[in-house]
């Protein structure tokens, strides 16, 4: 008897679904399209990794050839050098980029003249707007040989002799954790204000009562209370970790410093892009062994996190 | 939110003088580097190539002389460039703002059936994506490479913007809507008369990181167009590197501290719609990264 009736409300509950909402699918429907195409599309086509490519034959090459072009990249010693590079960079621009943020903020947040408090937000957020291009022309001009501020200074203060430090090998990770902190402390910080304005007055006001100084609310209070925060923007980080500033890094690439400078992903746009025979497959292969890396990481540090912290991402 | 910020630390009892004295250092310090540079570029661009080639500019022109903006304005591919990426701004920003609202909107639905797995698919895709040879077959053999279109298209759908689009619609009271529907408003006019004239700051917000993308965009021009469809940041690019010369940027000597000037002033040029307009839209966009930090 209920069945029956069950039955009997199913196909009009259904018209009624659709009457209701179908207005919505057909809005969506477009942008579903267009996303899919661009963004799941592309994930498809990573299958040329395990097949051959030939010319005019279309995204997905001709024939499988399996793990050959694994096989390949693994005793390449030039995806070696760039996979050892990638992670130098990418760890030593964590270590040293992420925390300096979390000081920023803190500090930011004991000042007491507001308005001094606003200039240096609105003059530290900027950076974040500026051109990769325009950040390394910049640094380029500073830093040039015959013209530039920093070498003129040198040589008139201390009689040093100019150095090309755009293309030496030995300047190019801390140039390129520098110009990282120069365009982004500002911006990264606004998550860690945000976080610290939302802190219960009442706890600093505990914590003042106990006869805490400044130094020991920020240890004992506002560190321990953004500490989730602060895991959930180091699960994202630790997941970009083969993801460098691939811009910059190619801005900043020279013949000189490709020892240290060629990482997987200027690998990949120099296989793909610049060697003679475009080896798409070979480079899609490298690309799609990157990508899966960094899904693990990101799968691995959310659970970590999660078993340690209960923050996760997901 | 800027009001809110008030210091919720320190007390009468300890003034710290040790932590303000360090606090001030970082802050002048912090508003020192920012600007510098910034300085460097504008001095240099408006110095005459003799002080230029004396090293005595630092951080204020010496000798000022704006020939180094008469030059480029002279010269025919800087225009053509900066129509270029004018172009690409708006059309980008404008295809890319309707798209991500018609996606937004039914899935800020969490009754629509699907709507789960289609959040499920935008979230996974912003950890793991088709590298950059597939994206770049998809682009060509989509027959895009060569066409505005492949400035545009492909980038049209962020999904952080999404979601902090989202979270929007999200936040916004239901009884608005349901209010729109009884008075006969079917879904699209709800949105469209309702929702989004209240989503302003929202639309600015992410219209502003959509604008700036684009604007700041030049790997794509490189990979995807020919030299007349360069944008300006590709053709700054070009410059500093060398690719492209600029009236006399190529030479040595006297005409290489005119290649610095000139260099200088196609970075102040090409940056200064953003430097202008920041001041601004500073705002919104603190605003912006707010909306989207509430986790949907």
């Amino acid at each position: 008897m209920t069945k029956e009736i069950r039955k009997s409300k199913g196909p009009s509950a259904r018209r009624r679904y659709i009457n209701n909402y179908w207005q919505l699918y057909a809005m969506m429907a477009l942008p579903l399209a267009h996303f899919l195409l661009f963004k799941y599309l592309p994930m498809f086509g990573n299958i040329l990794a395990f097949r051959r490519f030939r010319p005019l034959t279309g995204p997905y090459g001709v024939s499988w050839v399996g793990f050959r072009y694994f096989e390949m990249f693994l005793n390449d010693a030039g995806f070696l050098r760039a996979f050892s590079n990638t992670l130098i960079l990418s760890v030593s621009n964590l270590v040293i980029n992420f925390p300096i943020p979390i000081i920023f903020a803190i500090l930011l947040n004991e000042l007491r003249n507001l308005r001094f408090k606003r200039l240096v937000q609105t003059v530290s957020y900027m950076p974040r707007f500026i051109s990769t291009v325009v950040v390394i022309s910049i640094l380029t001009e500073l830093l040039s040989p015959s013209s530039g501020l920093l070498n003129r200074m040198l040589q008139q203060s201390f009689g040093l002799d100019p150095v090309y430090y755009m293309n030496d090998a030995a300047y190019f990770r801390p140039l390129y954790v520098l110009t990282d902190m120069w365009q982004y402390t500002g911006w990264s910080a606004i998550i860690y204000l945000a976080a610290i304005t939302n802190i219960n007055a009442e706890l600093f006001e505990a914590a003042r009562i106990d006869g805490a100084s400044r130094w020991q609310q920020i240890r004992f209070v506002t560190l321990p209370t953004i500490m989730p925060t602060v895991m959930v923007m180091f699960i994202l980080k630790v997941g970009h970790l083969l993801s460098l500033g691939f811009e910059k890094v190619l801005l900043m690439y020279t013949p000189a410093n490709s020892p240290v400078s060629d990482i997987i992903d200027t690998y990949v746009y120099r296989m793909g892009f610049q060697s003679s025979a475009n080896q798409y497959s070979y480079a899609t292969a490298i690309g799609l062994f990157s990508g899966l890396i960094g899904l693990i990481l990101v799968a691995s540090s959310n659970y970590l996190s999660r078993r340690a912290t209960g923050e996760s991402i997901y | 939110m800027i009001r809110t910020l008030k210091p919720r630390t320190g007390g009468i009892r300890d003034k710290s003088p040790l932590l303000d004295i360090l606090i001030y250092v970082v802050m002048f310090l912090m508003l020192l580097v920012c600007v510098t540079p910034f300085l460097y570029i504008i001095a240099m661009s408006l110095s005459s190539s003799e002080a230029i080639l004396n090293g005595r500019v630092s951080l204020w022109p010496v000798g000022f002389s704006v020939e180094a903006y008469t030059q480029i304005f002279n010269y025919p591919n800087f225009f053509r460039a900066y129509r270029n990426t004018i172009f690409y701004t708006v059309a980008g920003t404008a295809i890319s703002l309707t798209l991500m609202v018609m996606f937004a909107y039914p899935l800020s639905k969490s009754r629509l059936k699907g709507q789960k797995f289609v959040m499920k698919l935008v979230v996974f895709s912003m950890f793991f994506s088709g590298g950059l040879i597939p994206n770049y077959l998809l682009i060509s053999n989509l027959k895009l490479t060569g066409t505005p279109l492949a400035m545009i298209l492909p980038f049209a759908i962020n999904q952080f913007n999404l979601i902090i689009l989202i979270n929007f619609f999200r936040s916004l009271p239901e009884e608005l809507e349901e209010a729109a529907r009884i008075d006969g408003l079917n879904y699209g006019g709800t949105l469209v008369r309702i929702l989004l004239p209240l989503s302003a700051a929202a639309l600015a917000t992410i219209g502003l990181y959509t604008a700036v993308f684009f604007w700041n965009d030049w790997f794509y021009g490189l990979i995807y167009l020919n030299n007349e469809q360069y944008p300006v940041m590709l053709l700054l690019r070009n410059i500093v590197n060398g690719t492209t010369m600029v009236g006399e940027a190529g030479g040595v000597g006297e005409r290489a501290s005119v290649a610095i000037a000139v260099k200088s002033a196609v970075i102040i040029s090409s940056t200064l719609p953003i430097i202008l307009l920041y001041p601004f839209l500073q705002q919104y966009f603190v605003k912006g990264i707010m909306v989207g930090a509430v986790k949907g």
